[in-house]
């Protein structure tokens, strides 16, 4: 037997500690004797203490912290048969296309989970699957997706399973295994950490090679000035690998020479005048509202970014054996919006060479050390559930005993004052 | 006739006699002397013969001897009629646990009741209890042992009045056996009533002697009638109470004999057989 409000056992027991103490000295006053001619003695305080050599009415207090203590067992919520376990598990497990192998990442959500223990395990990319997890063999054929992770909806996920998990187990362990590239966080991510009540186990796996390796370079560094410059703005420069030309104002000969030689320009002209206004923008997976200008693109070649009303932002087409992208976003000189990560993503995104999927880097350690929390914290049940137990009809019957017990404590302390033998 | 734990005081009391203090006012043969003088053996007195007396109570042979026509009169004896109203209000249940002084009233309720039988008076009973029991007087040889059961049945407990009883009892002599602490003025009130129309009340005040000297750990007093009422019994309280009980004794006692009732302390200590005796005794003092 458990108790959902244990507090208000332990408020019993204190008040019948003290019923206890009031007993003890309530003997120390003088004990009553009966006396018919009372009405002549002179009326006056009769409160007056007295030590008694020995307590008495050991019946009526016992009857007294008994009816406490029942009657507090009662108000504590009794449940007869408590139908949650220990800790449950809940493994986050990411199949983007960070992960290195998800057959590793498998392995070691395996060893992290005891065996029998309540479990659910959600894959995740870009978008979160919930996986049988009792059956950890057909786990093997699980696939990497070519989607880019995110942390956010994962964790999400998993604070939503988390509410049925609660209903089995008194507290629960959240276990996300995955390389956590620095894409996988976003501007939510830190709410949702936020929304999870305890700390949670990061397994870090590894980046996928080509992915942590394969980089590509600007051809040359943009100014600090330019709202650009920060996106890019630790990334090497050269002309090894693959590598993007950004021209700010009208295309010249050279790069049209550029783009035939192999490489990437993107003409992202920033001297045109447009309107400002609310806009918003997509690039692959990424999205971003922001006070943007339209500005004009070709209208042949493939389109790579989109405003939201499915409008071409950006567009690429073949030149030589390199290519030519045009972006069609005026960016704001005022303002902090270069300083945003999903904005430096979308602009890496958009200088990046044509075809290239995208280079992955690890989060550091800051922010992997935010997202794990306070060390050895579960999150409890009851932080997590979104219903409550309903208390056993034991609380009833507890609560009809503590009233007979009142009675019979009545009819005791009734009984008159307690004759003093002669 | 079984007696039970009454045996020893039946024994006690066997051959105590208990006369009426006044000469009784009845028709049926019995102990007492009576008011009425007619043709019973025992000679009394010579009066002179006046118109109306019966001639058949003229002695002849005096008027013949003497000329005058004398009457002959002789002494009657007549029953009386007792009843005994056993005051049991919770204040007599005292001490815990012996009950001593109910223990002393029932004794001396049947006691007295076993003299005043044995002189083929008719004795009858009331317990002023919640409700009250009440036996006519009866002269049968069973009305001692009703008496006894009744009184055994009665456990002593709340407030009781004595005075409707007082007033009610169909009896010429009427003994209240009580400790005063109930409707003790409305009581006096109604047995100066009966004193008044020649009826004889005799009050017998049971005092316990714990009463009079409580215990020293008595130091919490409650009244039984009245839990509510607690007073505590210590150092001066103890002398202050002491002086005011034994003032209400007194007073109890001189008014009980300026309204004509003859007053009679008890305390718990003293044995029935003793009071037994000592009551008929005083009666039978002041009859001779």
């Amino acid at each position: 037997m458990t108790f959902l409000a244990p507090w208000a056992l332990a408020i019993g027991v204190v008040s019948a500690l003290g019923v206890v103490f009031l007993h003890l000295v309530a003997q120390t006053r003088p004990a009553a004797y009966v006396l018919p001619t009372a009405r002549f003695i002179p009326d006056q305080r009769s409160l007056v203490s007295r030590v008694a050599p020995r307590p008495r009415d050991l019946v009526l207090l016992l009857l007294r912290v008994l009816l406490l203590l029942v009657a507090s067992a009662a108000f504590a919520r009794p449940v007869l048969t408590p139908s949650r376990g220990t800790v449950g598990h809940i493994v986050l497990l990411d199949r983007s296309r960070v992960a290195a192998d998800v057959a590793e990442e498998v392995r070691t959500a395996r060893a992290l989970v005891p065996s029998g223990a309540p479990l659910v395990l959600i894959a995740f990319d870009s978008t979160p699957t919930i996986l049988d997890g009792t059956r950890w063999d057909s786990l093997a054929a699980l696939k990497r997706s070519d989607a880019r992770g995110s942390l956010t909806a994962a964790l999400m996920a998993a604070r939503r399973a988390s509410v049925a998990l609660s209903e089995l187990v008194d507290s629960v362990q959240l276990h996300v295994v995955s390389p956590l590239s620095r894409w996988e966080f976003d501007a939510g991510t830190n709410r949702a950490r936020a929304s999870w009540p305890g700390a949670i186990d990061v397994q870090r796996t590894s980046l996928r090679a080509d992915s942590a390796t394969a980089t590509w370079r600007m051809s040359r560094p943009i100014p600090v000035s330019d709202p650009l410059g920060p996106s890019v703005a630790t990334m090497k420069t050269g002309v090894a690998g693959q590598v993007s030309q950004l021209s700010r104002g009208s295309l010249s000969a050279a790069d049209t020479a550029f783009a035939h030689d192999g490489g990437t320009v993107v003409h992202w002209d920033s001297t045109m005048a447009t309107r400002m206004a609310a806009e918003g923008l997509a690039v692959g997976d990424d999205v971003i509202v922001a006070t943007l200008g339209r500005m004009p693109v070709p209208s042949r070649g493939r389109v790579v970014a989109r405003w939201a009303d499915g409008t071409p932002a950006a567009v690429e087409e073949r030149l030589g054996s390199g290519c030519m992208r045009s972006v069609g976003v005026r960016v704001p000189t005022a303002g902090d919006l270069p300083l945003h990560p999903p904005f430096q993503r979308l602009v890496r995104g958009l200088l990046a060479p044509c075809g290239f999927t995208g280079a992955e880097v690890g989060s550091d350690s800051s922010v992997v050390a935010a997202i794990v929390g306070s060390p050895r914290a579960l999150a409890s049940a009851r932080a997590l559930r979104a219903t409550v137990d309903h208390p056993s009809p034991l609380a009833r019957w507890l609560l009809l005993a503590a009233l007979l017990l009142a009675l019979v404590e009545l009819a005791l302390r009734s009984r008159g004052p307690v004759e003093v033998a002669a | 006739m079984s007696a039970g734990p009454y045996g020893a005081l039946l024994d006690a009391v066997r051959g105590v006699r208990w006369p009426a203090a006044r000469r009784v006012n009845g028709a049926t043969l019995g102990a007492h002397p009576s008011q009425l003088r007619g043709n019973s053996s025992e000679f009394s007195e010579y009066r002179p013969y006046r118109q109306g007396d019966d001639p058949r109570r003229v002695d002849w042979r005096l008027l013949a001897r003497s000329e005058r026509a004398y009457v002959r009169l002789t002494t009657d004896r007549a029953t009386f009629r007792t009843s005994m109203i056993v005051d049991a209000s919770a204040s007599m249940a005292f001490p815990h646990p012996a009950l001593d002084k109910w223990r002393l009233a029932r004794e001396i309720a049947v006691g007295l009741a076993a003299v005043a039988h044995a002189e083929a008076d008719p004795v009858g009973l009331a317990i002023a209890s919640a409700p009250p029991t009440i036996f006519a007087p009866r002269a049968r040889r069973s009305v001692l042992l009703e008496m006894m059961r009744a009184l055994d049945a009665t456990k002593p407990d709340g407030s009781a009045t004595i005075a409707p009883l007082v007033t009610s009892a169909r009896a010429s002599r009427i003994v209240v056996i009580t400790d005063l602490l109930g409707d003790a003025d409305a009581m006096l009130a109604a047995a100066r009533l009966r004193v008044a129309a020649k009826g004889e009340v005799i009050l017998l005040h049971v005092v316990a002697t714990e009463e009079i000297d409580p215990p020293e750990q008595a130091v919490l007093a409650v009244d039984p009638e009245d839990p509510s009422m607690r007073r505590l019994l210590d150092g001066a309280m103890r002398t202050r109470y002491r002086e005011q009980f034994t003032q209400w004794l007194d007073d109890m006692a001189a008014s009980s004999r300026a309204a004509g009732i003859r007053y009679v302390r008890v305390l718990t200590d003293e044995p029935a057989p003793h009071v037994v005796r000592r009551v008929a005794g005083e009666t039978a003092r002041r009859g001779a």
